[in-house]
C-alpha cells in the first residue's frame, strides 16, 4: 500500500475485498468496482467503491465508503475512527441524515491501520472554495431548497435526543463554563503536541478565552464543523452530515457561531456560501426553539481562532516531525500569524 | 548571491519549470507548494535581521513603559521577575512569558492597571504581528 495520496494499489483493493468476503460469507464472487480514493485531505484516507456479489441467485450491489486512519492525521489522537464509528452507530437511531456504518477494525494487521466501513450515501459534496463550488452553492441558494435543508438539518442535529441515542460517552459538560473550558483544554493540548514555539498573541487569546468563558446550560450534540463541504447533497437537500471528527456534547451556539463565521464563506454574504443570514436566524430559531445569542457566538468565533491556530500548528508540526511528507503541511506554518492576526482583531488590536 | 536570493531563485525554478513539467496531480501540487514555501522562507530570511532589531527596540520600549505603569505598587513576584527578565529575552519567548505572567497575576492586580498593561503589551504584539504578516499573508 502506498502512503502517497492520490494513489491506491491493487493490493489494497484485493485486501479490502478479502475483508468484505469474511464479513459477508453468503456473498458469492464478491468483487469491488469503481474504486476511487477521494478527498486528499489531512485527515483520514477515504475510498469509495461498489461491492458487487451474487447471493441466492440474485445480483447485489452496495456502495461503500472505507475510511482509514493513516496515523498522522492533523488532529492526532483527538481524531479517533473508533469514536467516529460509535457516533455514527448511535446516530442511526436518530432522525439525522448520516451514513450507516457497518464495521470498525482497530487491528492494523488487516489493512495496515484502523479503518471503518460505512454506507456510500448518494450525493455530492462540492467544495465551497473553488469557482465551481461557489457557483453551485449560489445557484442552489437562488432555488431555495438547499439552504432550508442546511438549516433544518442543523436544527435536527441540535434537537435530537443524544441521551436516548447513547452519545453520553462523548462526555457531558457540567452547567456553566465547563463546555468552553473543555474545548480550550483540548486545543491547548494539540498546540502543546505540535512543538510550535510560543506565540504571545495566542497566549493572550487563551488568557482572554479562559477569563471570559460563557456559561451554557443547554447541552446538545455539536458537530464542530457544520458547513458546506462537510455535507453531502442529493437532489437539493442534505443527504448526509459527514466529517464526524470534532463532535462534542455542548452548547449548540458553538455550531451556530461556525455557521455565522466569516471563515466559512468566500466572496458572498451568504453563510457557508449558501444561506441568507436573516433566513438562517428565522428558520433555525423556529425549528429549535433556541434564541441565537450573538455575544456567545462572538466568543466562540474567538475560540475558533484558537482552534484554527491549533490545526495549523499541528499540521506544520507533523511535517517538521517527519510524520508526513506532504509539503502543504509545511506551508501552514505561515498560516499561524494570519489566524493570529484575526484573533488579535477579535480582541480589539 | 545571498541565501534569501538563492531561495527565491529556487522557488522560481520550481514554479516556472519543474512543477509545470510534472504530470501527476499530487506531485505537481507538491512542487508548486514547495515553491511557495521557499518563497516565504526567502522573504522571511531577507527581513530577519531588520525585524529582529525592530522587535528588540519594541520590547525595550515596552519594558520602559510597563516599568512606569506598574512601578507604583508592589508587583506579584512572578510578574516582577518576568518583567525584569524581559531585557534578557527581547523576543517572542520573553513576550510570551510576560503575557502569561500578566494573566496569572490578574486577580492580584488593580483592574485598571491590568487593563492598561495588557493594552500596552498588545501594542507591541501588534507591531510584531504586522512584521510577520509582510511575508506570511
Amino acid at each position: 500500500m502506498s502512503a502517497t495520496p492520490g494513489t491506491q494499489t491493487p493490493s489494497l483493493e484485493s485486501r479490502i475485498a478479502a475483508y468484505l468476503r469474511g464479513k459477508l460469507p453468503q456473498a458469492e464472487g464478491l468483487r469491488l468496482g469503481g474504486v476511487e480514493r477521494i478527498a486528499v485531505g489531512w485527515s483520514h484516507e477515504t475510498w469509495l467503491f461498489d461491492a458487487e456479489w451474487q447471493e441466492a441467485g440474485h445480483a447485489h450491489r452496495q456502495g461503500m465508503c472505507l475510511r482509514r486512519d493513516p496515523g498522522n492525521a492533523l488532529l492526532r489522537h483527538l481524531s479517533d475512527l473508533g469514536e467516529q464509528f460509535r457516533v455514527l452507530k448511535a446516530l442511526e437511531s436518530t432522525p439525522l441524515a448520516a451514513p450507516k456504518v457497518w464495521w470498525y477494525e482497530s487491528d492494523p494487521a488487516i489493512l495496515d491501520a484502523p479503518f471503518l466501513v460505512m454506507e456510500k450515501v448518494p450525493g455530492s459534496c462540492p467544495s465551497p472554495w473553488g469557482r465551481e463550488g461557489r457557483a453551485f452553492y449560489q445557484a442552489a441558494a437562488e432555488r431555495g431548497a438547499l439552504p432550508r435543508s442546511f438549516t433544518q438539518t442543523l436544527a435536527t442535529l441540535h434537537t435530537l435526543d443524544w441521551r436516548a441515542a447513547g452519545l453520553e460517552f462523548l462526555g457531558v459538560p457540567a452547567a456553566g463554563p465547563d463546555f468552553a473550558r473543555r474545548e480550550i483544554a483540548k486545543w491547548r493540548e494539540l498546540i502543546a503536541l505540535s512543538g510550535h514555539p510560543p506565540e504571545p498573541v495566542l497566549t493572550d487569546l487563551i488568557g482572554w478565552l479562559e477569563a471570559n468563558a460563557p456559561s451554557s446550560s443547554r447541552v446538545t450534540l455539536v458537530h464542530g464543523a457544520y458547513r458546506t463541504g462537510n455535507l453531502l447533497i442529493h437532489e437539493d437537500r442534505i443527504s448526509a452530515v459527514l466529517d464526524w471528527e470534532l463532535q462534542v456534547l455542548g452548547d449548540p451556539m458553538y455550531d451556530v457561531a461556525y455557521v455565522l463565521s466569516d471563515l466559512n464563506r468566500e466572496g458572498t454574504e451568504l453563510l457557508s456560501n449558501l444561506v441568507d443570514r436573516d433566513a438562517f436566524y428565522r428558520e433555525y430559531e423556529a425549528a429549535t426553539g433556541f434564541t441565537i445569542d450573538d455575544e456567545i457566538c462572538r466568543y466562540y468565533n474567538a475560540l475558533y481562532a484558537m482552534r484554527s491556530v491549533a490545526f495549523w500548528m499541528s499540521a506544520s508540526g507533523l511535517y517538521a516531525e517527519g510524520r508526513s511528507n506532504d509539503i502543504r503541511l509545511a506551508r501552514t506554518r505561515w498560516s499561524v500569524p494570519v489566524v493570529l492576526d484575526r484573533a488579535a482583531r477579535e480582541l480589539g488590536y | 548571491m545571498s541565501p534569501d536570493e538563492l531561495l527565491r531563485r529556487l522557488a522560481q525554478t520550481l514554479k516556472q519549470e519543474i512543477a509545470p513539467a510534472v504530470g501527476e496531480a499530487y506531485p505537481k501540487t507538491q512542487a508548486y507548494m514547495a515553491s511557495v514555501v521557499l518563497d516565504k522562507l526567502s522573504q522571511q530570511l531577507a527581513l530577519a535581521e531588520a525585524h529582529a532589531a525592530a522587535g528588540r527596540a519594541d520590547v525595550a520600549a515596552l519594558a520602559r513603559d510597563l516599568g512606569e505603569l506598574l512601578g507604583g505598587s508592589p508587583l506579584p513576584a512572578a510578574l516582577g521577575r518576568t518583567l525584569a527578565g524581559l531585557s534578557g529575552a527581547p523576543d517572542k519567548h520573553g513576550l510570551n512569558a510576560l503575557v502569561a505572567a500578566l494573566y496569572a497575576a490578574q486577580a492580584e492586580l488593580d483592574t485598571e492597571v491590568f487593563r492598561q498593561s495588557l493594552a500596552r503589551i498588545r501594542q507591541t504584539l501588534r507591531l510584531g504581528l504586522d512584521r510577520e504578516l509582510v511575508y506570511a499573508a
